[in-house]
This record gives structure tokens, sequence and C-alpha cells, in this order.
């Protein structure tokens, strides 16, 4: 019980906060979305585009009848933000190919659109891509380590 | 035990709360100051404000996020002057997207902030300019959290800001501003000379079309921007601006106190180490017909 109570706490403290918790967003996009209620699918990339003002995933999700749902999927890291992780354009076009399996946790959009904003993002081994792994989405990407074919640049 | 644990866990809960309201007024940024104190004791030139200042809060400070904590926000001043009729009426039309939403309980519990700054609407169903990749004029461009270069030559200062990859010319040859231009310019005409250890810039001339600040709040071409620079430190540059412009508003507005972070020479780099200014270009095939287009517009669930 000791050990119940301040985690129950804990839990309403962090549900309070992700009610809270602005979403800044580089080009203003932030207000468009609900952080505080995400949702995670698992999806395949249909197509991706490494560019400003955010990047862009689309995937398809195919709910339990089978019906297949086109989905999009804005990164709050621009393309600037992405590069200091080490995220250049060529590693992550090599990271999302079309028919990759994703599981992807969005926060959806306002309007009940399937648009959303990338809060966390798993490839097919379950790996992080893109340094997004459902921090703050304001926050610079978090680095990962580079694969064989991926070489990191020098970081100074 | 339990009464601790949750006497912290409820300290730590206030104190983010009053951490997070605190940087979403400072535009998200993490709690990094703008001198950093490694370069307090370096030498420095008053009057040379050249190389790549930022606000941004980052670590590296550049690429989106919000400003350094003592920076700044994202809005020119919240001290705005009662506005005229035509004034408000301009005011009103403008439909930004940062802020606090429009109509949350987020925006009803700031009412100390200006209604500017608590009005915000996805941007599908915004008007922000900069949204169309128009350009974001001089002091909306100058509170933007990404870095500018100051390039300064013997006649111009050039301002070259990151994001958009906008230039604009600051003359210093001793011309006098053109006092009713015949044709507004999106950086306005601008001329700066040195008073003191105060670089003062005038600027008129802006188009209307762009905003003073991410907030929406209008202005007239008629519009005088003053902005004076100092260089507090080896790695601070501070900024103060005041808007003159009777027919929208009914006094001078001042602006908040602005910082710049001063950036090394090689402090942005691409993936390949080419450093300098990104190209963080607003390319209007990229950024209006596809991102708007199929992230922006569906996510307001505005379908064009």
């Amino acid at each position: 019980m000791k050990n119940v109570r301040p985690s129950c706490f804990a839990v309403l403290v962090l549900g309070v906060v992700a009610t809270v918790i602005p979403v800044p967003a580089h080009h203003g996009t932030g207000v468009s979305y609900d952080a505080s209620h995400p949702v995670t699918m698992k999806g395949v990339v249909t197509e991706f585009h490494y560019a400003n003002p955010h990047p862009q995933l689309y995937f398809d999700v195919t709910d339990d009848k089978g019906t297949v749902v086109h989905w999009g999927g804005e990164f709050y890291p621009n393309p600037s933000q992405l590069i200091q992780g080490g995220w250049g354009k060529r590693r992550s076009e090599a990271a999302l190919p079309v028919g990759m399996h994703i599981t992807i946790t969005v926060a959806p959009s306002r309007a009940g659109t399937p648009v959303g904003a990338i809060l966390k993002l798993l490839n097919d081994q379950g790996e992080v891509v893109m340094g997004v792994a459902g921090g703050n989405p304001g926050a610079p990407p978090e680095p990962a380590p580079p694969t064989s074919e991926q070489k990191q640049p020098e970081q100074k | 035990m339990i009464k601790n644990s949750l006497t912290g866990l409820s300290m730590l809960l206030a104190g983010y709360l009053l951490y997070s309201s605190s940087v979403f007024a400072q535009g998200g940024g993490p709690p990094i100051l703008a001198a950093n104190p490694k370069n307090a004791n370096l030498a420095y030139d008053k009057h040379d404000i050249s190389g790549i200042w930022s606000r941004n809060g980052t670590p590296s400070g550049y690429g989106g996020g919000g400003t350094c904590r003592d920076c700044g926000d994202r809005g020119f001043g919240n001290d705005v002057p009662p506005m005229t009729p035509l004034g408000q009426k301009m005011f009103d039309a403008n439909k930004p997207s940062y802020g606090r939403l429009l109509g949350s309980t987020d925006a009803a519990a700031h009412p100390e902030e200006a209604i500017g700054r608590r009005r915000a609407v996805p941007p599908a169903n915004g008007s922000d300019p900069y949204q169309t990749c128009n350009p974001m004029g001089p002091s909306r461009a100058l509170i933007y959290p990404d870095p500018l270069e100051m390039n300064v030559l013997p006649n111009k200062i050039l301002q070259q800001f990151e994001w958009g990859y906008g230039v604009r010319a600051i003359w210093t040859d001793g011309r006098q501003l053109p006092k009713d231009p015949d044709q507004p310019r999106w950086w306005g005409y601008s001329v700066g000379k040195w008073d003191g250890d105060t670089f003062v810039v005038e600027t008129t001339g802006v188009d209307e079309r762009t905003w003073v600040d991410h907030f929406g709040y209008p202005h007239s071409t008629q519009m005088h921007l003053e902005e004076r620079y100092r260089r507090t430190a080896y790695d601070v540059l501070e900024l103060n601006m005041s808007i003159t412009d009777p027919a929208i508003y009914t006094s001078v507005w001042k602006s908040q106190t602005k910082k710049f972070r001063k950036l090394a020479v090689d402090g942005i780099k691409t993936i390949d180490g080419w450093a300098g200014l990104m190209e963080d270009l607003c390319a209007p095939a990229d950024d209006v017909e596809i991102f708007n287009k199929r992230i922006r517009d569906p996510a307001g669930g505005v379908t064009r």
C-alpha cells in the first residue's frame, strides 16, 4: 500500500502534467493537436518527406475489420533540429522506406482527422527512429547510435 | 513516509507547473541563459555587433523550439497600448496560431496576459501570413527564436535570418528615411547609427501584411519602428524596440527586452560539417502545396 499510493499520485501528477504541457511547434501547428490523448498504432510507411517546415510521414493503418486508414504525421523537429541528433536526410530516408512496418504514437488532431504530431516512432525492430522517443515534442531529437551503413557525422 | 512522499510529489508538481507555465511564456525553451558563465571574462568591443546571434534556448542555439530563459518570449510585449478602431479591426481579423488555445481552460487561467496571447487557433483555421511563406517583417523576424547573422559592411548592416533565409538591409551611409515611401516593403526601409554604445535602427514603410509579432498584432505602413541594440557582454546582445503607429495604437508600444546569445562561427553545421546559417527556407511548393494541404489543413479539419 505504501508503494501504491505514491505511485497512484505519480500517475495523477503525470496525467495533470500531460494536460498542461504546451505543445510547442516550430511552425505554430502545435495547437492543432491534443497531446493529452496520445494514440499508438501499428502501420506501414507509404511516403516520407524530409522537408521544412516539418518532415512528414504518411502511413497506412489497418483496423480489425481490414479497413485501411491513410494517416499523415508531422515530426515536431524540423531538419535543422534533426541533424543535431545525427538524423540527416539520407539517414532518415533510409530508415523509413516505403513498406516499413512501424509502431507510432501521435498526438491526434483536435479535428478528429487521421493526422497527428509524431511523439514516438519505432521501426520493425523496435528501434527508435529519427530520435523521436516520446520526449518533450519541443526538444531536439535524441541522438541514436550509428549503424554500420550510416556513419555518424563528427561532433565537435 | 507516505505523507512526505506526497508532499514531495506535490511540491514537484507545483514546481513543474510553475516551470511549465514559465516555459510556455518563454516560448517552450529549456533553462539556458543568454550569457554563458565561461565567457564572463572575455573581452569584447561594444561597437562590434557582427556575427551570428540567436534567441534560441537549445544548447546549439538553432533549429526551432523556444527562447533562452532571459531572452524574452515570442511576443513584442505584454503592455499593449489601447488600439484605435482601425487597429482593433485589423487585430480582430488576424487569427494567430501561437499562444494559448482560444477558448481553452489554459487561456482562461491567464487573464493577466494580453488577449493576443490567448486566442490561438489551428493554423488551418488561422490567417498567419507566415503559414504561407510570406516574409515575417522586421520586428517579428527579430523575435523569432532562430539565429540571425549580422553582416557589417562599410555602408550597411545586412541582417540575415535563418528561418526563411531572409535578408534585411540597415543602411548606415547617412541617408534619411523616406517620409512617405511610394511602395511599402516586406522588410521596410531602415537606417542605423551609433548613439554612444547603442546601435539605433529606425524603420518605416513596412508592408502592413506583416504582423508585429507571432500573436497577430497589426501595424500600418506608417509604423515607425525603433530598435536599440546594446552589446552588454561578450556573448549577449540586448534589444529594446518601440513602435509608434498612431493609426493603430493610441500611444507608443515599448517591447519587452529581448536578448540574443552569440553563437560560435562554426556553431551551426550541416550533417556534413558545413558551417554557417542553415538554409531554412520556407519554400511555397513544399510548405503550401505539400505540408499545408496534407498535414496542416486536415489537422484543423479543413479540406481545400
